[in-house]
Protein backbone atom coordinates (compact mmCIF):
# COMPACT_ATOMS: atom_id res chain seq x y z
CA UNK A 1 0.00 0.00 0.00
CA UNK A 2 2.54 2.64 1.17
CA UNK A 3 5.00 1.30 -1.95
CA UNK A 4 2.13 1.78 -4.21
CA UNK A 5 1.47 4.86 -3.35
CA UNK A 6 5.14 6.23 -3.20
CA UNK A 7 5.22 4.48 -7.07
CA UNK A 8 2.05 6.89 -7.75
CA UNK A 9 4.11 9.71 -6.29
CA UNK A 10 7.31 9.04 -8.80
CA UNK A 11 5.80 8.49 -12.05
CA UNK A 12 3.41 11.90 -10.98
CA UNK A 13 7.26 13.21 -10.55
CA UNK A 14 8.94 12.36 -13.82
CA UNK A 15 5.52 12.84 -15.64
CA UNK A 16 5.56 16.43 -14.38
CA UNK A 17 9.28 16.66 -14.98
CA UNK A 18 10.41 15.23 -18.16
CA UNK A 19 8.15 17.38 -20.56
CA UNK A 20 10.22 20.80 -19.54
CA UNK A 21 13.41 19.22 -18.87
CA UNK A 22 13.13 17.17 -22.74
CA UNK A 23 12.09 20.73 -23.92
CA UNK A 24 14.80 22.93 -22.27
CA UNK A 25 17.28 20.09 -23.04
CA UNK A 26 16.38 20.02 -26.61
CA UNK A 27 15.80 23.56 -27.20
CA UNK A 28 18.36 24.93 -25.34
CA UNK A 29 21.52 22.68 -24.16
CA UNK A 30 21.80 20.60 -27.32
CA UNK A 31 22.00 23.79 -29.60
CA UNK A 32 24.26 25.41 -27.22
CA UNK A 33 26.54 22.34 -27.70
CA UNK A 34 26.14 21.95 -31.35
CA UNK A 35 27.51 25.80 -31.39
CA UNK A 36 30.17 25.09 -30.08
CA UNK A 37 30.57 22.29 -31.94
CA UNK A 38 30.08 23.87 -34.90
CA UNK A 39 32.47 26.71 -33.75
CA UNK A 40 35.35 24.00 -34.27
CA UNK A 41 35.69 23.98 -37.94
CA UNK A 42 36.65 25.87 -40.80
CA UNK A 43 34.28 27.40 -43.49
CA UNK A 44 33.06 25.75 -45.94
CA UNK A 45 31.11 27.05 -48.90
CA UNK A 46 28.66 24.41 -49.11
CA UNK A 47 27.72 22.99 -46.16
CA UNK A 48 27.15 24.86 -42.46
CA UNK A 49 30.67 24.44 -41.33
CA UNK A 50 33.88 22.40 -42.96
CA UNK A 51 34.36 18.84 -42.55
CA UNK A 52 37.90 19.16 -40.66
CA UNK A 53 38.35 19.97 -37.09
CA UNK A 54 40.43 22.94 -36.22
CA UNK A 55 40.92 25.49 -33.73
CA UNK A 56 41.34 28.47 -36.73
CA UNK A 57 38.36 30.51 -35.75
CA UNK A 58 39.29 30.58 -32.01
CA UNK A 59 43.10 31.54 -33.45
CA UNK A 60 41.69 34.16 -35.22
CA UNK A 61 39.92 36.25 -32.34
CA UNK A 62 43.26 35.53 -30.15
CA UNK A 63 45.80 36.47 -32.49
CA UNK A 64 43.74 39.30 -34.75
CA UNK A 65 44.41 42.56 -33.14
CA UNK A 66 41.17 43.69 -35.28
CA UNK A 67 39.30 41.76 -33.06
CA UNK A 68 41.40 42.63 -29.67
CA UNK A 69 39.74 46.05 -30.65
CA UNK A 70 36.24 45.19 -30.92
CA UNK A 71 36.45 43.00 -27.53
CA UNK A 72 37.87 45.90 -25.49
CA UNK A 73 35.90 48.47 -26.88
CA UNK A 74 32.52 46.20 -25.69
CA UNK A 75 34.22 45.60 -22.41
CA UNK A 76 34.58 49.55 -22.26
CA UNK A 77 31.28 49.92 -22.94
CA UNK A 78 30.30 47.71 -20.98
CA UNK A 79 31.99 49.28 -17.79
CA UNK A 80 30.68 52.48 -18.70
CA UNK A 81 27.28 51.73 -18.88
CA UNK A 82 28.01 49.83 -15.46
CA UNK A 83 29.02 52.63 -13.89
CA UNK A 84 26.36 55.24 -15.13
CA UNK A 85 23.80 53.47 -14.11
CA UNK A 86 25.66 52.39 -10.92
CA UNK A 87 25.19 55.80 -9.85
CA UNK A 88 22.42 57.01 -11.38
CA UNK A 89 20.22 53.35 -10.35
CA UNK A 90 22.04 54.23 -6.64
CA UNK A 91 20.80 57.73 -5.96
CA UNK A 92 17.44 56.56 -7.43
CA UNK A 93 17.29 53.29 -5.00
CA UNK A 94 18.20 55.48 -2.50
CA UNK A 95 15.22 57.87 -2.49
CA UNK A 96 12.64 55.41 -3.77
CA UNK A 97 13.27 52.70 -0.86
CA UNK A 98 12.25 54.59 1.87
CA UNK A 99 9.00 55.85 0.62
CA UNK A 100 5.97 54.37 1.59
CA UNK A 101 4.35 51.32 0.14
CA UNK A 102 2.50 51.97 -1.87
CA UNK A 103 3.78 55.49 -3.07
CA UNK A 104 7.24 52.77 -3.44
CA UNK A 105 5.45 50.58 -5.68
CA UNK A 106 4.15 52.97 -7.89
CA UNK A 107 7.53 54.81 -8.34
CA UNK A 108 8.87 51.35 -9.12
CA UNK A 109 6.15 50.27 -11.82
CA UNK A 110 6.91 54.09 -13.50
CA UNK A 111 10.38 52.20 -14.11
CA UNK A 112 9.29 49.18 -14.34
CA UNK A 113 6.80 49.26 -17.18
CA UNK A 114 9.42 50.87 -19.78
CA UNK A 115 11.39 47.66 -19.14
CA UNK A 116 8.25 45.69 -21.12
CA UNK A 117 8.45 48.60 -24.04
CA UNK A 118 10.15 46.64 -27.21
CA UNK A 119 14.35 47.89 -26.97
CA UNK A 120 13.29 49.03 -30.66
CA UNK A 121 10.65 51.47 -29.24
CA UNK A 122 12.63 52.66 -26.64
CA UNK A 123 15.99 53.15 -29.06
CA UNK A 124 13.53 55.23 -31.73
CA UNK A 125 12.34 57.32 -28.74
CA UNK A 126 15.79 58.57 -28.41
CA UNK A 127 16.33 58.99 -32.44
CA UNK A 128 12.93 61.59 -32.15
CA UNK A 129 15.14 62.91 -29.70
CA UNK A 130 18.55 63.53 -30.69
CA UNK A 131 18.68 62.73 -34.55
CA UNK A 132 19.22 65.41 -37.16
CA UNK A 133 15.68 66.38 -37.20
CA UNK A 134 14.81 65.39 -33.32
CA UNK A 135 13.32 67.57 -30.76
CA UNK A 136 17.17 68.83 -29.21
CA UNK A 137 17.56 69.61 -32.94
CA UNK A 138 14.53 71.76 -33.80
CA UNK A 139 14.56 73.31 -30.64
CA UNK A 140 18.15 74.98 -30.44
CA UNK A 141 17.38 75.62 -34.07
CA UNK A 142 13.74 77.89 -33.64
CA UNK A 143 16.05 79.78 -30.86
CA UNK A 144 19.10 80.77 -33.38
CA UNK A 145 21.64 78.72 -31.08
CA UNK A 146 22.44 76.68 -33.99
CA UNK A 147 22.79 77.48 -37.81
CA UNK A 148 23.22 73.56 -38.76
CA UNK A 149 21.63 70.52 -37.02
CA UNK A 150 24.35 68.77 -34.37
CA UNK A 151 25.51 64.65 -34.36
CA UNK A 152 24.34 63.70 -31.83
CA UNK A 153 24.03 59.78 -32.91
CA UNK A 154 26.21 57.69 -34.09
CA UNK A 155 28.99 57.14 -31.91
CA UNK A 156 29.81 55.34 -28.64
CA UNK A 157 28.98 58.06 -26.34
CA UNK A 158 24.78 57.54 -27.87
CA UNK A 159 24.81 54.03 -27.47
CA UNK A 160 26.22 54.24 -24.17
CA UNK A 161 24.01 56.66 -23.04
CA UNK A 162 21.23 55.32 -24.91
CA UNK A 163 21.78 51.75 -23.21
CA UNK A 164 22.33 52.98 -19.94
CA UNK A 165 18.41 54.52 -20.13
CA UNK A 166 17.12 51.26 -21.01
CA UNK A 167 18.92 49.28 -18.65
CA UNK A 168 18.94 51.54 -15.74
CA UNK A 169 14.91 50.39 -14.00
CA UNK A 170 16.86 47.11 -13.48
CA UNK A 171 19.95 48.37 -11.57
CA UNK A 172 17.04 50.39 -9.77
CA UNK A 173 15.00 48.05 -8.96
CA UNK A 174 17.67 45.21 -7.65
CA UNK A 175 19.12 47.87 -5.29
CA UNK A 176 16.17 48.59 -3.87
CA UNK A 177 15.11 45.19 -2.93
CA UNK A 178 18.40 44.96 -1.44
CA UNK A 179 17.94 48.30 0.43
CA UNK A 180 14.50 47.52 1.44
CA UNK A 181 16.20 44.25 2.76
CA UNK A 182 18.73 46.21 5.32
CA UNK A 183 17.75 45.95 8.85
CA UNK A 184 16.74 49.61 10.18
CA UNK A 185 19.00 48.58 13.60
CA UNK A 186 22.06 48.62 11.62
CA UNK A 187 21.54 52.32 10.40
CA UNK A 188 20.53 52.83 14.14
CA UNK A 189 23.18 51.06 15.66
CA UNK A 190 25.90 52.90 13.54
CA UNK A 191 24.30 56.61 14.27
CA UNK A 192 24.19 55.74 18.19
CA UNK A 193 27.67 55.23 17.78
CA UNK A 194 28.08 59.01 16.59
CA UNK A 195 29.03 57.53 12.90
CA UNK A 196 28.04 60.59 10.27
CA UNK A 197 25.94 59.70 7.63
CA UNK A 198 28.91 59.48 5.12
CA UNK A 199 30.53 56.87 7.26
CA UNK A 200 26.98 54.97 8.52
CA UNK A 201 26.87 54.64 4.35
CA UNK A 202 30.52 53.34 3.70
CA UNK A 203 30.64 51.07 6.31
CA UNK A 204 26.96 49.77 6.78
CA UNK A 205 24.59 50.48 4.04
CA UNK A 206 26.89 49.98 1.25
CA UNK A 207 28.30 46.61 1.77
CA UNK A 208 24.79 45.29 2.78
CA UNK A 209 23.43 46.42 -0.63
CA UNK A 210 26.20 44.75 -2.33
CA UNK A 211 23.54 41.66 -3.31
CA UNK A 212 21.33 44.24 -5.03
CA UNK A 213 24.54 46.11 -6.48
CA UNK A 214 26.02 42.57 -7.53
CA UNK A 215 22.73 41.69 -9.43
CA UNK A 216 21.93 44.93 -11.02
CA UNK A 217 25.49 45.16 -12.69
CA UNK A 218 25.70 41.91 -13.73
CA UNK A 219 21.93 42.26 -15.56
CA UNK A 220 23.06 44.88 -16.71
CA UNK A 221 26.43 44.27 -18.18
CA UNK A 222 24.98 40.93 -19.40
CA UNK A 223 21.85 43.17 -21.58
CA UNK A 224 24.45 44.98 -22.46
CA UNK A 225 26.25 42.53 -24.78
CA UNK A 226 23.09 41.29 -26.57
CA UNK A 227 21.67 44.58 -27.46
CA UNK A 228 22.60 44.23 -30.80
CA UNK A 229 19.46 46.16 -32.10
CA UNK A 230 20.04 49.68 -29.58
CA UNK A 231 23.97 49.42 -30.84
CA UNK A 232 23.10 49.37 -34.70
CA UNK A 233 20.53 52.27 -34.44
CA UNK A 234 22.14 54.15 -31.81
CA UNK A 235 25.62 53.41 -33.17
CA UNK A 236 25.48 53.75 -36.60
CA UNK A 237 26.56 50.79 -38.82
CA UNK A 238 30.59 51.91 -38.13
CA UNK A 239 29.88 51.37 -33.99
CA UNK A 240 30.57 47.61 -34.18
CA UNK A 241 30.99 45.72 -30.85
CA UNK A 242 31.20 42.05 -30.28
CA UNK A 243 27.68 41.43 -30.49
CA UNK A 244 27.80 43.23 -34.11
CA UNK A 245 30.68 41.08 -35.40
CA UNK A 246 28.32 38.08 -34.76
CA UNK A 247 25.26 39.22 -37.01
CA UNK A 248 27.92 40.35 -39.88
CA UNK A 249 29.31 36.74 -39.70
CA UNK A 250 25.91 35.31 -40.19
CA UNK A 251 25.12 37.67 -42.72
CA UNK A 252 28.05 36.47 -44.56
CA UNK A 253 27.32 32.67 -43.89
CA UNK A 254 30.29 31.90 -41.87
CA UNK A 255 28.94 30.25 -39.16
CA UNK A 256 31.32 28.60 -37.61
CA UNK A 257 33.48 32.22 -37.03
CA UNK A 258 29.58 33.18 -36.30
CA UNK A 259 30.00 30.44 -33.34
CA UNK A 260 32.83 30.99 -32.08
CA UNK A 261 32.31 34.90 -31.79
CA UNK A 262 29.30 33.53 -29.69
CA UNK A 263 31.52 31.74 -27.30
CA UNK A 264 34.01 34.82 -27.05
CA UNK A 265 31.04 37.06 -25.96
CA UNK A 266 30.07 33.74 -23.68
CA UNK A 267 33.39 33.61 -22.04
CA UNK A 268 33.73 37.59 -21.18
CA UNK A 269 30.04 37.72 -19.64
CA UNK A 270 31.77 35.00 -17.73
CA UNK A 271 34.88 36.41 -16.77
CA UNK A 272 33.14 39.63 -15.86
CA UNK A 273 30.29 37.95 -14.07
CA UNK A 274 33.25 36.45 -11.86
CA UNK A 275 35.11 39.75 -11.24
CA UNK A 276 32.21 41.28 -10.36
CA UNK A 277 31.17 38.45 -7.50
CA UNK A 278 34.86 38.66 -6.80
CA UNK A 279 34.89 42.38 -6.27
CA UNK A 280 31.67 42.88 -4.06
CA UNK A 281 31.25 39.07 -2.78
CA UNK A 282 27.51 39.74 -2.30
CA UNK A 283 27.44 36.35 -0.19
CA UNK A 284 28.83 37.97 2.68
CA UNK A 285 25.76 39.52 3.08
CA UNK A 286 23.53 36.74 2.71
CA UNK A 287 25.60 34.77 5.43
CA UNK A 288 25.09 37.53 7.75
CA UNK A 289 22.30 35.49 9.22
CA UNK B 1 23.40 65.89 -0.60
CA UNK B 2 19.55 65.63 -0.28
CA UNK B 3 19.33 67.64 -3.44
CA UNK B 4 21.69 65.78 -5.30
CA UNK B 5 20.19 63.10 -4.95
CA UNK B 6 16.96 63.75 -6.13
CA UNK B 7 18.23 65.87 -8.84
CA UNK B 8 19.05 62.49 -9.81
CA UNK B 9 16.45 60.79 -9.49
CA UNK B 10 14.61 63.15 -11.52
CA UNK B 11 17.18 62.50 -14.44
CA UNK B 12 16.61 58.69 -13.89
CA UNK B 13 12.97 59.34 -14.58
CA UNK B 14 13.37 61.71 -17.61
CA UNK B 15 15.53 59.80 -19.49
CA UNK B 16 13.68 55.88 -18.88
CA UNK B 17 10.38 57.56 -19.65
CA UNK B 18 10.75 60.39 -22.36
CA UNK B 19 11.33 58.57 -24.99
CA UNK B 20 8.68 56.36 -25.03
CA UNK B 21 6.75 59.57 -24.51
CA UNK B 22 7.78 61.29 -27.44
CA UNK B 23 7.38 58.25 -29.44
CA UNK B 24 3.37 57.88 -28.90
CA UNK B 25 2.83 61.18 -28.83
CA UNK B 26 3.96 61.95 -32.04
CA UNK B 27 1.82 58.96 -33.46
CA UNK B 28 -0.72 61.15 -33.27
CA UNK B 29 1.11 63.53 -35.58
CA UNK B 30 -0.67 64.69 -38.54
CA UNK B 31 2.00 65.92 -40.44
CA UNK B 32 4.00 64.25 -43.20
CA UNK B 33 7.77 63.77 -41.36
CA UNK B 34 8.39 63.98 -37.93
CA UNK B 35 8.41 67.72 -36.38
CA UNK B 36 8.02 68.17 -32.11
CA UNK B 37 6.01 69.59 -31.14
CA UNK B 38 3.55 67.77 -33.40
CA UNK B 39 1.95 69.64 -35.95
CA UNK B 40 -1.62 69.00 -35.62
CA UNK B 41 -3.47 66.03 -34.11
CA UNK B 42 -4.78 62.72 -36.54
CA UNK B 43 -5.01 59.39 -36.43
CA UNK B 44 -3.69 58.93 -40.16
CA UNK B 45 -0.32 57.00 -39.11
CA UNK B 46 -2.77 54.76 -37.56
CA UNK B 47 -5.00 54.22 -40.22
CA UNK B 48 -1.48 53.89 -42.24
CA UNK B 49 -0.26 51.12 -39.99
CA UNK B 50 -3.22 48.93 -40.40
CA UNK B 51 -3.65 49.83 -44.13
CA UNK B 52 -0.14 47.98 -44.37
CA UNK B 53 -0.16 44.42 -44.64
CA UNK B 54 3.10 44.06 -43.88
CA UNK B 55 3.03 45.85 -40.23
CA UNK B 56 -0.26 44.02 -40.21
CA UNK B 57 0.56 40.88 -40.54
CA UNK B 58 3.60 41.46 -38.24
CA UNK B 59 1.06 42.69 -35.80
CA UNK B 60 -1.02 39.41 -35.77
CA UNK B 61 1.53 37.43 -36.12
CA UNK B 62 3.42 38.93 -32.93
CA UNK B 63 0.48 38.50 -31.04
CA UNK B 64 -0.09 34.90 -32.03
CA UNK B 65 3.29 33.61 -31.03
CA UNK B 66 2.91 35.41 -27.99
CA UNK B 67 0.22 33.99 -27.34
CA UNK B 68 1.60 30.36 -27.99
CA UNK B 69 4.65 30.67 -26.68
CA UNK B 70 3.63 32.31 -23.10
CA UNK B 71 0.94 29.45 -22.90
CA UNK B 72 4.04 26.52 -23.69
CA UNK B 73 5.93 28.21 -20.79
CA UNK B 74 3.32 28.59 -18.32
CA UNK B 75 2.12 24.77 -18.86
CA UNK B 76 5.74 23.48 -18.66
CA UNK B 77 7.05 26.47 -16.32
CA UNK B 78 4.44 25.27 -14.00
CA UNK B 79 5.46 21.40 -14.52
CA UNK B 80 8.61 22.32 -13.40
CA UNK B 81 7.76 24.00 -10.95
CA UNK B 82 5.67 21.55 -8.92
CA UNK B 83 8.34 18.73 -9.67
CA UNK B 84 11.07 20.79 -8.55
CA UNK B 85 10.11 23.75 -5.77
CA UNK B 86 10.70 22.11 -2.96
CA UNK B 87 13.58 19.57 -3.90
CA UNK B 88 17.09 20.18 -2.45
CA UNK B 89 20.45 19.20 -3.49
CA UNK B 90 22.77 19.39 -5.99
CA UNK B 91 20.89 17.53 -8.90
CA UNK B 92 17.74 19.73 -8.51
CA UNK B 93 19.57 23.17 -8.20
CA UNK B 94 21.41 22.51 -11.44
CA UNK B 95 18.04 21.61 -12.97
CA UNK B 96 16.05 24.52 -11.31
CA UNK B 97 19.34 26.05 -12.78
CA UNK B 98 19.13 24.89 -16.12
CA UNK B 99 15.34 26.26 -16.24
CA UNK B 100 16.18 29.81 -15.44
CA UNK B 101 19.47 29.96 -17.48
CA UNK B 102 17.86 31.71 -20.39
CA UNK B 103 16.58 34.84 -18.12
CA UNK B 104 20.45 36.19 -18.13
CA UNK B 105 22.16 34.43 -20.83
CA UNK B 106 22.89 36.12 -23.89
CA UNK B 107 19.65 36.17 -25.75
CA UNK B 108 21.89 36.52 -29.18
CA UNK B 109 23.98 33.33 -28.61
CA UNK B 110 20.77 31.50 -28.12
CA UNK B 111 19.36 33.05 -30.90
CA UNK B 112 22.21 31.98 -33.05
CA UNK B 113 22.44 28.32 -31.61
CA UNK B 114 18.78 27.69 -32.08
CA UNK B 115 18.91 28.87 -36.07
CA UNK B 116 22.35 26.68 -36.09
CA UNK B 117 20.32 23.87 -34.57
CA UNK B 118 17.04 24.45 -37.08
CA UNK B 119 19.58 24.27 -40.17
CA UNK B 120 21.23 20.94 -38.83
CA UNK B 121 18.08 19.07 -38.29
CA UNK B 122 16.85 20.04 -41.83
CA UNK B 123 14.82 23.10 -41.41
CA UNK B 124 11.78 24.06 -39.02
CA UNK B 125 9.23 27.00 -40.05
CA UNK B 126 10.00 30.40 -39.35
CA UNK B 127 6.98 30.66 -36.81
CA UNK B 128 7.40 27.83 -34.91
CA UNK B 129 11.05 28.30 -34.81
CA UNK B 130 10.41 31.82 -33.08
CA UNK B 131 7.45 30.04 -30.64
CA UNK B 132 10.24 27.52 -29.26
CA UNK B 133 12.79 30.20 -28.94
CA UNK B 134 10.21 32.47 -27.00
CA UNK B 135 8.63 29.57 -24.87
CA UNK B 136 12.07 28.74 -23.94
CA UNK B 137 12.69 32.61 -22.81
CA UNK B 138 9.51 32.89 -20.89
CA UNK B 139 9.79 29.91 -18.91
CA UNK B 140 12.40 31.78 -15.98
CA UNK B 141 9.83 34.17 -15.75
CA UNK B 142 7.51 31.28 -14.66
CA UNK B 143 9.18 28.86 -12.90
CA UNK B 144 10.34 32.00 -10.86
CA UNK B 145 6.38 33.15 -10.24
CA UNK B 146 5.06 29.53 -9.61
CA UNK B 147 8.32 28.52 -7.25
CA UNK B 148 7.53 30.97 -4.78
CA UNK B 149 3.99 30.81 -5.05
CA UNK B 150 4.08 27.17 -4.10
CA UNK B 151 6.70 27.65 -1.52
CA UNK B 152 3.83 29.79 0.09
CA UNK B 153 1.98 26.77 0.24
CA UNK B 154 1.38 25.06 3.12
CA UNK B 155 2.56 21.14 2.13
CA UNK B 156 -0.16 19.76 4.82
CA UNK B 157 -2.99 20.58 2.09
CA UNK B 158 -1.26 18.44 -0.25
CA UNK B 159 -1.02 15.95 2.03
CA UNK B 160 -4.41 15.81 3.61
CA UNK B 161 -5.37 15.60 -0.12
CA UNK B 162 -3.30 12.64 -0.87
CA UNK B 163 -3.69 10.86 2.34
CA UNK B 164 -8.12 10.71 1.14
CA UNK B 165 -6.50 8.79 -1.89
CA UNK B 166 -7.03 11.67 -4.12
CA UNK B 167 -5.38 11.41 -7.49
CA UNK B 168 -1.77 13.93 -8.33
CA UNK B 169 -4.23 14.98 -11.08
CA UNK B 170 -7.37 15.50 -8.65
CA UNK B 171 -4.48 17.50 -6.01
CA UNK B 172 -3.59 19.78 -8.52
CA UNK B 173 -6.71 20.80 -9.72
CA UNK B 174 -9.01 21.08 -6.16
CA UNK B 175 -5.70 22.03 -3.84
CA UNK B 176 -2.81 23.59 -5.97
CA UNK B 177 -4.09 25.44 -9.06
CA UNK B 178 -6.66 27.50 -6.83
CA UNK B 179 -4.06 28.65 -4.75
CA UNK B 180 -0.83 29.04 -7.06
CA UNK B 181 -3.02 30.46 -10.11
CA UNK B 182 -1.95 34.37 -9.47
CA UNK B 183 1.70 32.98 -10.29
CA UNK B 184 0.96 30.97 -13.14
CA UNK B 185 -1.01 34.08 -14.50
CA UNK B 186 2.07 36.23 -13.26
CA UNK B 187 4.75 34.19 -15.24
CA UNK B 188 1.84 33.74 -18.17
CA UNK B 189 1.34 37.68 -18.03
CA UNK B 190 5.53 38.11 -18.56
CA UNK B 191 6.13 35.62 -20.67
CA UNK B 192 4.04 36.98 -23.23
CA UNK B 193 5.01 40.85 -23.49
CA UNK B 194 8.65 39.63 -23.17
CA UNK B 195 7.56 37.37 -26.52
CA UNK B 196 5.98 41.14 -28.05
CA UNK B 197 9.11 42.84 -27.57
CA UNK B 198 11.88 40.35 -28.20
CA UNK B 199 14.38 41.20 -30.78
CA UNK B 200 17.25 39.39 -29.98
CA UNK B 201 16.73 35.65 -31.12
CA UNK B 202 13.71 37.07 -33.77
CA UNK B 203 16.98 38.74 -35.38
CA UNK B 204 17.90 35.39 -36.51
CA UNK B 205 14.61 33.59 -36.49
CA UNK B 206 12.32 35.50 -38.31
CA UNK B 207 12.70 34.87 -42.19
CA UNK B 208 11.08 36.74 -45.48
CA UNK B 209 7.47 37.18 -45.14
CA UNK B 210 7.51 36.22 -41.46
CA UNK B 211 8.85 38.74 -39.58
CA UNK B 212 7.31 40.03 -35.87
CA UNK B 213 6.72 43.61 -34.94
CA UNK B 214 9.45 44.76 -33.24
CA UNK B 215 11.69 43.42 -35.98
CA UNK B 216 9.28 44.87 -38.82
CA UNK B 217 10.03 48.51 -36.80
CA UNK B 218 13.90 47.73 -37.08
CA UNK B 219 14.02 46.87 -40.50
CA UNK B 220 11.91 49.98 -40.75
CA UNK B 221 13.93 52.56 -38.80
CA UNK B 222 17.43 50.96 -40.40
CA UNK B 223 16.18 51.12 -43.95
CA UNK B 224 13.12 53.49 -44.63
CA UNK B 225 14.02 56.23 -42.18
CA UNK B 226 11.60 58.43 -40.52
CA UNK B 227 8.08 57.47 -41.47
CA UNK B 228 5.67 58.05 -38.81
CA UNK B 229 3.88 54.80 -39.19
CA UNK B 230 6.87 53.30 -36.98
CA UNK B 231 5.77 55.85 -34.55
CA UNK B 232 1.79 54.56 -34.28
CA UNK B 233 3.23 51.22 -34.76
CA UNK B 234 5.41 51.54 -31.13
CA UNK B 235 2.30 53.18 -29.64
CA UNK B 236 -0.31 50.45 -30.48
CA UNK B 237 2.74 48.18 -28.69
CA UNK B 238 2.97 51.02 -25.82
CA UNK B 239 -0.82 50.98 -25.15
CA UNK B 240 -1.14 47.29 -25.26
CA UNK B 241 1.44 47.17 -22.20
CA UNK B 242 -0.27 49.67 -20.40
CA UNK B 243 -3.81 47.77 -21.08
CA UNK B 244 -1.94 44.45 -19.73
CA UNK B 245 -0.68 46.17 -16.58
CA UNK B 246 -3.81 48.08 -15.92
CA UNK B 247 -5.39 44.41 -15.93
CA UNK B 248 -2.89 42.51 -14.18
CA UNK B 249 -3.06 45.09 -11.66
CA UNK B 250 -6.65 43.66 -11.13
CA UNK B 251 -6.17 40.57 -11.22
CA UNK B 252 -2.63 39.73 -9.06
CA UNK B 253 -1.73 43.40 -7.57
CA UNK B 254 0.81 45.44 -7.92
CA UNK B 255 3.18 43.84 -6.07
CA UNK B 256 3.38 40.53 -8.28
CA UNK B 257 4.39 42.66 -11.72
CA UNK B 258 6.81 44.94 -9.73
CA UNK B 259 8.77 41.80 -8.29
CA UNK B 260 8.22 40.03 -11.68
CA UNK B 261 9.91 41.46 -14.41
Amino acid sequence: MGSGLSMNRQTAFWALLAPPLLFVGIFFVVPLLNLFWVSLHGASSTELFGSNLSGENYYRILTDSFYHTIILRTLWAGMSIMLLCLVLGYATAYVIAPLPPRTRLIMLLLLVAPLMVSNVIRAYGWIAILGRQGVVNSMLRSTGLIDGPLLLLNSFEAVAFGLMTILLPYMVVSIVNALNSIDRQYIEAAQSLKANPVRSFIYVVWPLSSPGVASGTLLVFLLTLSAYVTITLLGGPRMKLLVSLVFDSVSGFRWPLAAALSFALLTLALVVAGLILALLRPGRVQGRG
Amino acid sequence: MRGLLIALTGFSYVVVLLPILIVVVTAFSASEFFAFPPKGFSLRWFEAFFASDSMRGAFSRSLQIATIASILATVLGTMASIAIARRKGTLFNLVQGMFIAPLIFPAIVLGLSLLIFYKSIGGVPDFLGLVIAHSVLGLPFVVRSVTSSLLAVDPALEEAGQSLKASPVDVFIFIIAPLIWPGMLAGGIFAFILSLGELNTALFLTGPGVTTLPIEIFSYLQFQGGQLVIAAASAIQVFMIIAIVLIAERLIGLKRIVRSE
